[in-house]
C-alpha cells in the first residue's frame, strides 16, 4: 500500500488534498514533489483542506511534510486544516501536538461549519443559516 | 613431727618429701648396718669357733690326763700288789688293807686265786664302805664261785693289767669298774688281783674339772656306752649314733651335734670335743653348747648393732629437719601454684635464702607469674578480638545473605518456569554467588559465580560482582555483552587480582530460548527426562583478569521438563576421607538417580548426596547449586516471527517493515499494534539509515521479531554509529510543528511514545534496541478481516 495523492479544487479559494496510503520516509519525498507543483496553483489567503480519510499510516517524515505546506500556507496567509484523520494518524499527530486541535476536524460538516465561521469574520456578514 | 597424728596425720607425713627422704634414709642405712654387721659377725665367728676349737680341746686333753693319772695309779697299785702279794701271798690282807689306805680313789681291793691244790686257801677282799670303814670278806666263801665268772677269766687272760667292764656291785649296791691285774707263778697264771673303783669316783672326776659355764663332760667306754657323766641319768645310755661314728673314724678329735643327746643342752647344737684316755679303751668327752661360744661376740654385736640404730635414728631425724627446712619453700609454693590455677596471681613467694635448685625454682615461678599474667592478659584481649571478629562475621554473613535473592523462584506470571537455588558457604561467608532477575517483562537473567579463594576478601569480590552484575544487567542485551562489561569493571583498580568465574545465561521466559556465556564456569548439566547431559560451551577468561576477554554465547531451547542445573565447583572439587574429588561423573550419576526431575529436588538432593560423600572430611569450598525448571509447552513457531539482516538501506528498510506487517498479521496482532511497531521499526531505521551510516555503506541492521501472549517482542541491532533513543533530547513541542524551522527528533519521540517498553545498550557491534508493544488482547482472525476492511 503506498501514498496517492487526489486534488480537488472545490473553490477558487478552497482546495482539497485527498491523502490515500502510508504518508512515511519512503514516500514523503513524492508528496513533497506534487506539492510543490500543486501549492504554486493555490491562490492567495486560501484554505487548503487536508483530508486525511484514506491515510492509514504517517510517520515522522510525514508529519515533517505536513508541517512544510502548513508553513508554505501561511506564508501566503492561507489555512491549513486536517480532516478525518484515522485513530493511528490522529494517534501521532497528538503526540507530537502537530497541529493546533482547532485546526483538526472529524468530519466535512464540521469543517464546514469552521469556515463558514471564519468567512463571516473576515467579510463581517452575519451567519448564514445554511450554506 | 608432733602434729603429725592420726591416719590422716600419717598419710600427710609420708607425703612430705622430707618425711620420705629421712624414712628411706633410716631405712637404707638401716639395711646396711644389718647385713655389714651380719658379715662381720659371720666372719668374725669363725674366728671365735676356731679358738674355742683350740681352748676346748686344750681344756678336752687336760681333763682326759687328770684322769689318766688317777686311773693310772690305780693301775700302779694293783701292779704293784701283784708283785708284793705274788711274793709274799700270806701277807696279803696287810698289804691290801696299807694300800686301800694310802689310795683313796680305791674303793675295795681283791686277791682271787684260782682254786687249785698249792694257793692259798682264801681270797681276801677287802672293801672301803661308806664310813670309810674297811670290810674284809673270802670271797670263796660267796655263794657265787667267782673262777667262773668272766671277769676272772678275763683278769686271768690280761698278762700286763686291764680294765674290766664295769658291773653292778650287789653288796655295795652301786657300780663299779675294776682293774685286774694276774699272779702268776712259773708262768702260769695262779690269781689275780682285782682293784675296784666306783663309777661315783669318775663321775666326781669330771665334775671337778674346770669347765666353762654350760659345758659337761662325759666318759664314753669301749662298747659306747656313756661310763660317767655330769648328767647321771646318761650313764649308763649309748652313746647317739653320730657321736660314736665320729669316735669311730679315729681321726676327728671333735664333732658338732646338731641335736644334743643330753636334754640339759636342749636340744640345741654342740660340739663335742673328745680325747681317748691312755691305758683303757675309754674316750674323754667335753661337750660345749654352740651357744655358749658365740654368746659373748653374739652380745657385742648385739650392742654394737643397738647403737648404730640409735645413731640412724639421729641421723634420720637430722635429716628430716635439714629437708623440710629445705623445701619449706617448696610446700609455699605447691599451694601459689594451686592459687595460679584458680587464676589468683597476686600474691608473695617465700625470698630465696640461697641460690640453690629450690631458690632458683621460686624465682622462676616468680617470673612464670609474670608471664603468666601478661600472657593472660593478652589473651583476653584476644577472645575479645575474636569475639569482635565474629559478632563482625556474622553481620557479614547476614549481609551477604541478603545479597542473594530467594531460594525459590516461580515465574508468577505465567508459571513458564521454575527456580531453586542452594548455597551454602564454607565459612561465615563465602565467594559463591547467584542472582536471578527479570530484566524486562520478558527477559530473565540468572547467573551462578565462585569468587577465586574464600572468606572475607572473596565475600567482598562476590558483593562487588553481584552488584555491579545487577547494575549493568538492564543494560546489557545478552549474556556475553553483560560479561563483556562486567569483566571491564571488574578489572579495574583489580591490584589484587581476584577474579570470579560466571556463568550467565538470558532466558526469553515465553519462549524458553536461553543464551548462556561462561567466563571460566564450571559447564551446566542438563537433566531431561532420559538423561543427564553435560552442555559443553567455550568458555572466556574468568572475570577480572584480562579486560579485552571475549565471551561467546551458546543458545540452548530449553523443552518442558527440563532442569538446567548450574553449579559451582564446591560441587565437583568436593572431597572424601581419601582425597577423591566428587567430580563430574559422580554429579551427573546423581542426577541421572533421581526420581524427581524438579528444580527443588534435584538441587537439594546433589547437595545431599555431595554431604554425604564428604561427610568425614568436611566442606571445603562454597557450594552453589541452581536448577531452572522449564514448565512450558509452547506450539512450536508461534513464538518466533522474524529473524532478519539486511542492508541498512531504504529500500530494504521498506521491504522489511512490509515483511514484519506482514507477519504480524499472519499472528493475528491487531492492527493498532502492528502500526504502532511499523512506526517505531520505521523511525528507528531509517533513523539508522540516514544518520547512522558514520560514513560506511555496507552497514547492516538485524532484527528479531517475536510474540507471545502479551507483547510482540523486537530486537534491532545496528553496527553503525551509536545512538542512543533514550539519551535523546525531547524536541520542542509548541503544539504547532510549522512553528518550528525544522522539527527534529519527532521521530524518536514517537518511538519513545508508542513502545511500551525501550531499552538501548550498545558494544563494539554496535546498538543494541529491545523493544516490546503490549498486546493484551490478540484478535481473532474474524476481527483482523473486518478491521482490514
Amino acid at each position: 500500500m503506498t501514498f496517492r495523492l487526489n486534488v480537488e479544487n472545490e473553490s477558487p479559494n478552497r482546495t482539497i488534498f485527498h491523502l490515500h496510503g502510508r504518508l512515511d520516509a519512503q514516500t514523503f519525498n513524492d508528496f513533497d514533489l506534487a506539492m510543490l507543483d500543486e501549492l504554486p496553483r493555490i491562490p492567495e489567503e486560501s484554505t487548503l483542506v487536508l483530508d486525511l480519510s484514506e491515510l492509514v499510516y504517517i510517520s515522522s517524515a510525514g508529519l515533517r511534510s505536513i508541517a512544510r505546506i502548513r508553513r508554505t500556507m501561511r506564508a501566503h496567509n492561507g489555512h491549513t486544516l486536517l480532516l478525518n484523520p484515522q485513530p493511528q494518524v490522529r494517534k501521532v499527530f497528538d503526540i507530537v501536538k502537530a497541529v493546533p486541535v482547532n485546526e483538526v476536524f472529524a468530519n466535512a460538516r464540521e469543517l464546514d461549519a469552521y469556515l463558514d465561521l471564519m468567512q463571516r469574520k473576515i467579510t463581517g456578514e452575519e451567519p448564514a443559516s445554511n450554506l | 613431727m608432733a602434729e603429725w597424728t592420726g591416719p590422716q596425720g600419717l598419710a600427710m607425713f609420708f607425703r612430705s618429701i622430707a618425711s620420705r627422704l629421712s624414712l628411706w634414709v633410716l631405712a637404707g642405712s638401716v639395711l646396711v648396718l644389718t647385713v655389714a654387721d651380719g658379715l662381720l659377725f659371720y666372719r668374725v665367728s669363725e674366728q671365735i669357733l676356731e679358738k674355742a676349737h683350740g681352748e676346748a680341746t686344750a681344756l678336752a686333753h687336760e681333763a682326759g690326763n687328770r684322769i689318766e693319772q688317777r686311773l693310772a695309779r690305780v693301775a700302779d697299785t694293783a701292779q704293784t700288789l701283784a708283785v708284793v702279794v705274788g711274793a709274799r701271798p700270806d701277807s696279803a690282807e696287810v698289804t691290801l688293807r696299807g694300800a686301800l689306805a694310802r689310795n683313796a680313789d680305791l674303793s675295795g681291793l681283791a686277791v682271787a686265786y684260782v682254786p687249785v691244790a698249792d694257793n692259798p686257801p682264801v681270797s681276801p677282799f677287802i672293801s672301803r664302805q661308806d664310813d670309810d670303814s674297811l670290810s674284809w670278806r673270802d670271797l670263796r666263801k660267796d655263794n657265787n664261785a667267782y673262777w667262773d665268772k668272766n671277769w676272772f677269766l678275763a683278769g686271768l687272760g690280761c698278762s700286763q693289767g686291764c680294765w674290766q667292764r664295769h658291773f653292778y656291785s650287789q653288796s655295795r649296791k652301786r657300780e663299779m669298774i675294776n682293774y685286774s691285774v694276774p699272779l702268776s707263778t712259773d708262768g702260769h697264771p695262779t690269781g689275780l688281783i682285782n682293784a675296784d673303783v666306783s663309777l661315783d669316783w669318775l663321775s666326781r672326776i669330771l665334775k671337778e674339772l674346770g669347765k666353762p659355764t654350760g659345758a659337761y663332760a662325759f666318759v664314753l667306754d669301749e662298747s659306747g656306752a656313756f661310763l660317767a657323766h655330769d648328767n647321771p641319768a646318761m650313764v649308763g645310755k649309748r652313746g647317739q649314733a653320730s657321736l660314736l661314728q665320729a669316735l669311730a673314724s679315729q681321726q676327728a678329735s671333735r664333732v658338732r651335734l646338731a641335736v644334743a643327746q643330753n636334754p640339759q643342752a636342749h636340744g640345741k647344737p654342740v660340739w663335742v670335743y673328745f680325747v681317748p684316755i691312755e691305758g683303757t679303751h675309754w674316750r674323754f668327752g667335753l661337750v660345749m653348747p654352740e651357744s655358749t661360744i658365740y654368746a659373748g661376740v653374739r652380745q657385742a654385736f648385739v650392742q654394737a648393732l643397738l647403737l648404730g640404730m640409735f645413731s640412724l635414728l639421729a641421723l634420720a631425724l637430722v635429716t628430716l629437719g635439714v629437708a623440710r627446712r629445705i623445701l619449706t619453700p617448696l610446700g609455699m609454693l605447691t599451694s601459689r601454684a594451686e592459687e595460679v590455677a584458680r587464676g589468683a596471681l597476686a600474691f608473695a613467694l617465700p625470698t630465696p635464702r640461697f641460690p640453690d635448685e629450690v631458690g632458683r625454682l621460686t624465682q622462676a615461678f616468680d617470673r612464670m607469674r609474670t608471664e603468666l599474667a601478661l600472657h593472660i592478659a593478652e589473651l583476653t584481649r584476644n577472645a575479645k578480638e575474636q569475639q569482635r571478629l565474629a559478632s563482625e562475621l556474622d553481620i557479614a554473613h547476614q549481609i551477604q545473605t541478603a545479597l542473594l535473592p530467594g531460594e525459590h523462584y516461580l515465574d508468577a506470571h505465567c508459571e513458564n518456569f521454575e527456580l531453586h537455588a542452594l548455597l551454602r558457604p564454607a565459612r561465615a561467608v563465602g565467594g559463591d554467588l547467584y542472582s536471578y532477575f527479570m530484566l524486562n517483562e520478558r527477559r530473565f537473567c540468572v547467573m551462578v559465580g565462585d569468587v577465586s579463594d574464600k572468606g572475607i576478601p572473596a565475600a567482598l569480590f562476590m558483593a562487588r560482582t553481584i552488584t555491579l552484575a545487577k547494575a549493568l544487567a538492564p543494560r546489557a542485551r545478552s549474556p556475553q555483552h553483560l560479561l563483556s562489561m562486567l569483566n571491564v569493571e571488574l578489572c579495574r583498580n583489580n591490584d589484587s587480582c581476584m577474579f570470579v568465574s560466571l556463568l550467565c545465561g538470558m532466558l526469553d521466559t515465553a519462549t524458553g530460548e536461553l543464551v548462556m556465556a561462561s567466563a571460566g564456569h564450571e559447564p551446566p548439566v542438563l537433566c531431561e527426562t532420559d538423561g543427564v547431559r553435560l552442555i559443553e560451551l567455550e568458555t572466556g577468561a574468568a572475570l577480572g583478569l584480562d579486560d579485552e576477554a571475549r565471551y561467546p554465547p551458546r543458545t540452548l531451547r530449553l523443552r518442558p521438563g527440563q532442569t538446567l542445573l548450574l553449579y559451582t565447583d564446591g560441587i565437583t572439587e568436593a572431597t572424601d576421607t581419601d582425597q577423591q574429588f566428587f567430580g563430574t561423573e559422580r554429579l551427573i550419576a546423581c542426577l541421572e538417580r533421581s526420581s524427581s526431575r524438579s528444580a527443588s529436588d534435584l538441587a537439594g538432593g546433589l547437595l545431599a548426596e555431595v554431604d554425604r560423600f564428604a561427610e568425614d572430611a568436611g566442606q571445603a569450598d562454597d557450594i552453589t547449586v541452581l536448577a531452572l525448571t522449564w514448565h512450558r509447552d509452547l506450539v512450536d513457531g508461534s513464538a518466533l516471527m522474524l529473524d532478519l539482516t539486511i542492508q541498512a538501506s531504504m529500500d530494504d528498510v521498506f521491504d522489511t517493515l512490509d515483511r514484519c506487517d506482514t507477519s504480524m498479521r499472519d499472528q493475528d496482532v491487531s492492527p493498532e499494534v502492528r502500526d504502532d511497531v511499523r512506526l517505531v521499526l520505521e523511525e528507528l531505521m531509517v533513523n539508522m539509515v540516514q544518520h547512522g551510516h558514520a560514513g560506511g555503506a555496507d552497514r547492516k541492521i538485524e532484527l528479531h521479531m517475536r510474540l507471545d501472549d502479551a507483547a510482540v517482542s523486537i530486537e534491532l541491532h545496528h553496527d553503525g554509529q551509536l545512538f542512543d533513543p533514550l539519551q535523546a533530547p525531547m524536541p520542542p513541542l509548541t503544539g504547532d510543528l510549522a512553528n518550528a524551522e525544522e522539527a527534529g527528533g519527532l521521530g524518536i519521540h514517537l518511538v519513545r511514545a508508542m513502545a511500551s517498553e525501550l531499552s538501548y545498550s550498545h558494544d563494539e557491534h554496535g546498538n543494541h534496541l529491545q523493544l516490546r508493544f503490549l498486546h493484551p488482547a490478540r484478535s481473532e482472525p474474524d476481527n483482523d478481516l473486518q478491521a482490514e476492511r
